[in-house]
């Protein structure tokens, strides 16, 4: 099985207290992945559309969020270019992707660029995330922070993860987590500036935590800090968006879009097969089983030890009623035919089409139709059959 | 020397690799079994095969060609070939480092990635694979030591030693191009599959057979005659718009659960598959049918997790059929590190197939589709190059790339080929220029073949219902034999019911000791090579149902059945007297896939219209070698029945050999092919030249006309440029391709002690590839070359067994 190594990039990559060193205390599964799942998690539950990661590192987050249906926009802000472009290609879609595409576009960019400027391609989003950020800007930066990613971006919702300082005596060395640290909060020192910048951007807040202390250490709190901002007054409004001056300091290092079924082309790939599939399936469970007649092979193996294969789709009674009440595939001399109906009561083909019309359009041109335009048409026999 | 893949090439080359037609087969559509989506340094074992090839040098050992390979007779004709200049400083060279740790990292993802970090080596050219490092500019220092900083805060010391400085022309320093190239392509948004590159956003469908098909180009860079050159060919992946477990899934519909699992087996075994959560291929060993989707594995981490939930967890996909078996899947290990082979288990709902099952490239229908939707006329093919070149010189990220490492995109490469002249048709008592060298199958017509034995005894087998057809076929039969001196008499004509079994029990019964026969294939060309040969034809009721063209079938089966009697039916002109050609062809069985069929085919007569056939089952490469030598031993013996001399020269055409085989081919077969003729004679023996056929090779050809591109005319050919300095080698187009492009025929002279001049040995090999008896026209090979390979496709589809002796002097496999 192939297991993406990341705990090595994560050395790299800033995320060093799961690296144990002489006896450190170790997390299960390491820290950065608590953070990433935390988010995932949140997404999952809030279906955002539009997603950024800010200081978006070597992507990891991304990769892990991409994989969201419901998300339609995924942006990633570094300062660091150089990780951008060498990480950028591990976003575009895989192959897999063009053979079962999504259900909805995904478009994916890399930004360089720094998280204290303003860039308008960035605003009206529903989720942004600055996962061990703020951390690393300085006085001036951080002081600029709020204003541009609350005031101006203004999100539906924003997490800010950041060191826990209180739970850092548990580790051997005392100094900061990272050389590039400029400093780390403990839960006061967070709460209070979240509190503050919450309320002077019209935001509630909610404060919570991945890596839970050891026991005998509950006081220190959670090694990861993570305050959850929700805007007052509900989504990021989009009708100001459009208002906005375009601005844009951001360079797009990497973009790419995911095939999608909302694509005609993908659209019409995928409903073609689903058809031919299940018409294929009916077509055959039509045939007369020529071998029964033969006798030499029997109806069924009477060897219980070989392992009876059974999959194919499995239908809920209500699918099956629905199938069943469904107008069915009939045989006119050597043709079979298949009406609309019938597929459009499969629950797979369902969910793709609306309506016979819409089916009919799409196919028409890739699969052969009755002459009033109501069935898929195939040949009873075809070449495979005289092979078994 | 160093670690890199590179340089175990020496010790795998000993390594006799076998299975070479399997690999073109392969090849055709795109497939291949590495992994994709990879680094570079790691390629898979193919590509080093290529690079075993370079190694071997056989020009030099060949007097009368070192200083001189090219022929001279023909009218020129200028070619634009697929080939591109790549330009680079005159005094350009590669920099091979070594890079070591302190303290050492296991990771190669983070030796990597600390060396790329490095503000050093930041805005350099360079290519790592973790130990060796390419740069193509100096570093100040032969020694440069760096250090960089984990962010955990831990030193690390790195040194790049200087090891080679490689000139251009250097066979690791074109590795390192090869890889530099596929790290642009990749950057116009293509996808390596195998070797080649696909763009799976622009997918062309063929619904009614379930398959997509991917454009995408071949590329690679080489060492040319005098050069290094860019060859790009336009390629398509195939690929199934199914699933394995939908695949399944219908399968077991169709064949019900009795022979289910064994069908699947067969069906799937040796595919190779994508899967959906990463850009990996992997080929289908085994299928397990005993573990669940619900079962557990153990990870790397020794914890113990379902199927379900790792997909779950790792990929976020929701495995939807708990019941499907998993498919096995052997990984081949990129680096030679020792370790075992793992062993992968894929999830059938994730995967998707590729290329085409065997059942699949034997349906002439589907088969027909993908021909028409991949054929590209020589100017389509023109401009989708031209598209390719065009991306690659503005996509700004490609242009950055080359122009980092120094390298700029040149101009295509025009070369001056030769058309050599036509041949004429030498008929029992006509002369014929024909019309077109492509078929003078009209031009012929009215002519009398060489020889015919006359057709006394035999029988017609055929079913009830094809009664009417048969006879109306005997007299169309007996008429265009009649005109071409073959005289057919009256057989007896059995009717029987349409099912092999009674076909075989009919044959059995009514063969006598010397009737001749015509009329389920497999098994009547199996009793009838086997246990009792003799000659057979098989046609197709469909066949002749075809309306209006009775005549031309019945001529076509009449030529067909004369050379299965030992017929000859036309000849050329060989100004060489006593010349013996002989092609080898090898194809692996389709049933036991380690059973090697080697197909021989040896002319018996000055004339070149008679032979001598054989075809010997083998395990392994030196095996092949050895069936040569029994091989060219009978063969020679028959030329000594015939002529009462030996042949003064022999000219070896061997095709189905495999990327890297030529060394094999050189240390094992030209020893072996040698000793036999010299054994065969005690005073001075025949001269022997081995030529190796190959009819897939990268260079196309194209001839401007009318400022659009088409096909060059036939008998073009190239001798230089387009070919390799260290090889005695030319292209030959001694086929027509409707409305396609044509693929030249590449022929690389590796043994030749005749010493024939460059220009006799390439029109002689033009005049044999007129010879080949089913095609009145010219063909893509030397006519012994597809005789051999009509007989091992026989041998290796249908009757995976030798032939009878007794038939080898008879075309009986046509």
């Amino acid at each position: 099985m192939e297991e993406n190594n990341l705990q090595c990039s994560s050395v790299v990559d800033g995320n060093f207290e799961e690296v144990p060193r002489e006896t450190v205390i170790q997390f299960k599964p390491p820290l950065y992945r608590q953070r990433y799942q935390f988010v995932k998690n949140l997404v999952e539950q809030h279906e955002p559309k539009k997603v950024a990661d800010l200081g978006c590192g070597d992507t990891s987050l991304l990769r892990l969020l991409k994989v969201n249906p419901c998300i339609e926009l995924l942006v990633g802000v570094d300062i660091n270019e150089d990780k951008l472009r060498w990480r950028g290609d591990t976003l575009a879609p895989f192959l897999g992707d063009f053979l079962k595409p999504r259900d909805l576009n995904l478009t994916i960019t890399l930004y360089h660029g720094s998280v204290v400027e303003r860039d308008s391609r960035l605003l009206g989003f529903d989720l942004i995330t600055c996962i061990e950020l703020i951390e690393h800007l300085d006085s001036g930066d951080l002081a600029r922070f709020p204003e541009v990613v609350f005031g101006y971006l203004s999100p539906s919702m924003i997490v800010i993860s950041t060191p826990n300082s209180e739970f850092n005596p548990l580790f051997p060395s005392v100094t900061f987590r990272d050389s590039d640290h400029k400093f780390e909060w403990t839960r006061m020192e967070f709460q209070t500036w979240a509190l503050y910048v919450a309320n002077r951007y019209d935001y509630s807040v909610e404060f919570t935590g991945v890596g839970e202390p050891p026991a005998g250490a509950e006081n220190v709190g959670y090694c990861t800090q993570i305050g959850i901002f929700r805007k007052n007054g509900g989504k990021a409004m989009e009708s100001c968006v459009s208002e906005q001056y375009d601005q844009h300091v951001y360079k797009a290092v990497f973009t790419t879009s995911y095939p999608s079924l909302q694509q005609e082309r993908f659209f019409k790939l995928v409903l073609v097969n689903e058809v031919s599939q299940q018409v294929e399936s009916l077509r055959v469970s039509h045939l007369p089983r020529q071998k029964k007649q033969d006798g030499e092979w029997g109806d069924k193996p009477k060897d219980s030890k070989a392992p009876c294969p059974c999959f194919g789709p499995v239908f809920t009674e209500v699918e099956k009623a629905k199938i069943e009440n469904s107008p069915k595939p009939f045989c006119v001399g050597d043709k079979f035919f298949v009406p609309l109906q019938r597929l459009l009561a499969y629950p797979k083909l369902n969910r793709l089409c609306a309506n016979e019309e819409m089916m009919r359009s799409v196919i028409a041109d890739s699969i052969p139709l009755s002459s009033d335009g109501s069935a898929v048409v195939s040949d009873l026999r075809d070449y495979f059959d005289e092979q078994f | 020397p160093p670690s890199v893949d590179l340089s175990n090439n020496e010790a795998s080359s000993g390594n006799g690799f076998v299975g070479t037609s399997r690999i073109s087969t392969n090849d055709k559509y795109g497939i291949s079994s590495c992994d994709a989506g990879s680094t570079f340094m790691e390629r898979d074992v193919k590509n080093k095969r290529d690079f075993m090839d370079l190694d071997v040098c056989t020009r030099e050992k060949l007097a009368h060609v070192r200083d001189c390979k090219t022929g001279s007779s023909g009218i020129p004709v200028k070619l634009v070939t697929n080939l591109f200049n790549l330009d680079f400083p005159q005094d350009w060279q590669l920099y091979q480092y070594h890079v070591t740790y302190l303290p050492d990292l296991a990771s190669r993802r983070l030796r990597i990635a600390l060396l790329y970090g490095h503000s050093k080596l930041s805005d350099k050219a360079k290519a790592f694979d973790g130990v060796m490092l390419f740069l193509s500019q100096k570093l100040e220092e032969k020694v440069t030591e760096l250090s960089s900083e984990t962010r955990r805060g831990e030193t690390v010391k790195m040194t790049i030693t200087l090891k080679r400085e490689l000139p251009s022309s250097s066979p690791m320093c074109i590795q390192v191009f090869n890889i530099i190239f596929r790290k642009i392509l990749k950057k116009l948004s293509m996808y390596q599959i195998g070797r080649n590159f696909y763009n799976p956003s622009e997918p062309m469908e063929i619904p009614q057979h379930k398959l997509s098909l991917w454009p995408g180009f071949a590329i690679s860079v080489s060492y040319f005659e005098s050069k290094l050159l860019f060859s790009a060919d336009v390629s398509y992946k195939v690929l199934r718009n199914e699933t394995v477990l939908e695949f399944m899934t219908a399968l077991c519909h169709r064949t019900g659960l009795s022979c289910f699992t064994q069908t699947c087996e067969k069906q799937l075994i040796g595919l190779v598959v994508l899967t959906r959560y990463n850009n990996r291929t992997y080929r289908i060993d085994d299928i397990d049918w005993s573990v669940r989707p619900t079962h557990t594995f153990q990870k790397r981490d020794g914890t113990e997790i379902t199927y379900v939930d790792y997909y779950k967890q790792q990929y976020d996909i929701t495995i939807s059929d708990l019941n499907q078996p998993m498919l096995v899947s052997l990984l081949r290990r990129k680096r030679d590190d020792n370790s075992e082979a793992q062993l992968a288990h894929l999830i059938p709902e994730l995967c998707f197939l590729t290329g085409l099952t065997e059942q699949a490239a034997s349906d002439f229908q589907l088969m027909k589709a993908v021909a028409e939707k991949t054929r590209l006329s020589p100017s389509g093919r023109q401009q989708r190059l031209a598209g390719l070149v065009d991306n690659l010189q503005r996509n700004t990220n490609a242009r950055f790339e080359l122009e980092t490492w120094g390298l700029h995109f040149g101009s295509q490469i025009s070369l001056t080929g030769r058309v050599v002249p036509s041949e004429k048709i030498l008929m029992q008592d006509h002369i014929c220029q024909p019309a077109s060298a492509a078929d003078w199958s009209k031009d012929i017509r009215t002519c009398k073949i060489l020889s015919a034995q006359s057709l006394n005894t035999w029988l017609i087998l055929c079913s009830d219902r094809t009664e009417y057809v048969a006879n109306s076929f005997l007299n169309c039969l007996r008429r265009v034999g009649d005109s071409m001196g073959f005289t057919v008499d009256y057989p007896k004509i059995i009717k029987l019911q349409e099912n092999p079994a009674a076909f075989v029990r009919a044959v059995q019964r009514h063969v006598g000791p010397d009737a001749q026969l015509t009329a389920y294939y497999d098994s009547i060309k199996k009793y009838l090579s086997l246990d009792y040969p003799v000659p057979s034809q098989c046609v197709l009721a469909r066949t002749l149902n075809k309306q209006g063209m009775m005549m031309s079938i019945a001529t076509k089966i009449a030529m067909q059945m004369t050379c299965k009697l030992g017929g000859e039916l036309w000849a050329v002109e060989i100004p060489l007297k006593s010349l013996m050609v002989v092609g080898i062809d090898v194809c692996k069985d389709a049933l036991s896939k380690d059973v090697m069929v080697v197909g021989c085919v040896a002319s018996v007569n000055p004339g070149i219209t008679r032979w001598f056939s054989r075809c010997i089952l083998q395990r392994t490469t030196t095996d092949v070698a050895d069936c040569l030598k029994v091989f060219m031993t009978g063969a020679l013996n028959k030329w000594y029945k015939y002529n009462h001399d030996l042949p003064a020269r022999i000219i070896v055409y061997r095709a189905g050999v495999g990327d890297g085989q030529l060394r094999t081919l050189i240390e094992y077969e030209v020893p072996q092919l040698l000793s036999s003729v010299a054994e065969s004679s005690s005073n001075a023996s025949s001269r022997l030249s081995v030529i190796v056929v190959r009819k897939r090779c990268m260079p196309r050809f194209f001839t401007e006309m009318n400022r659009t591109v088409q096909n060059p005319p036939l008998g073009t050919v190239v001798d230089s440029e387009a070919t390799r300095h260290e090889w005695y080698d030319f292209y030959l187009i001694s086929q027509v391709a409707g409305r396609g492009t044509v693929s030249p025929t590449y022929y690389n002279v590796i043994y030749d002690d005749n010493g024939l001049k460059p220009d006799h040995m390439q029109r002689l090999t033009f005049k044999l590839c007129h010879l080949y008896y089913n095609w009145p026209g010219l063909i893509s090979v030397p006519a012994p070359c597809q005789y051999a390979h009509k007989l091992t496709f026989l041998v290796a589809q249908s009757i995976h067994k030798e032939p009878s002796l007794e038939l080898a002097n008879f075309l009986f496999y046509l």
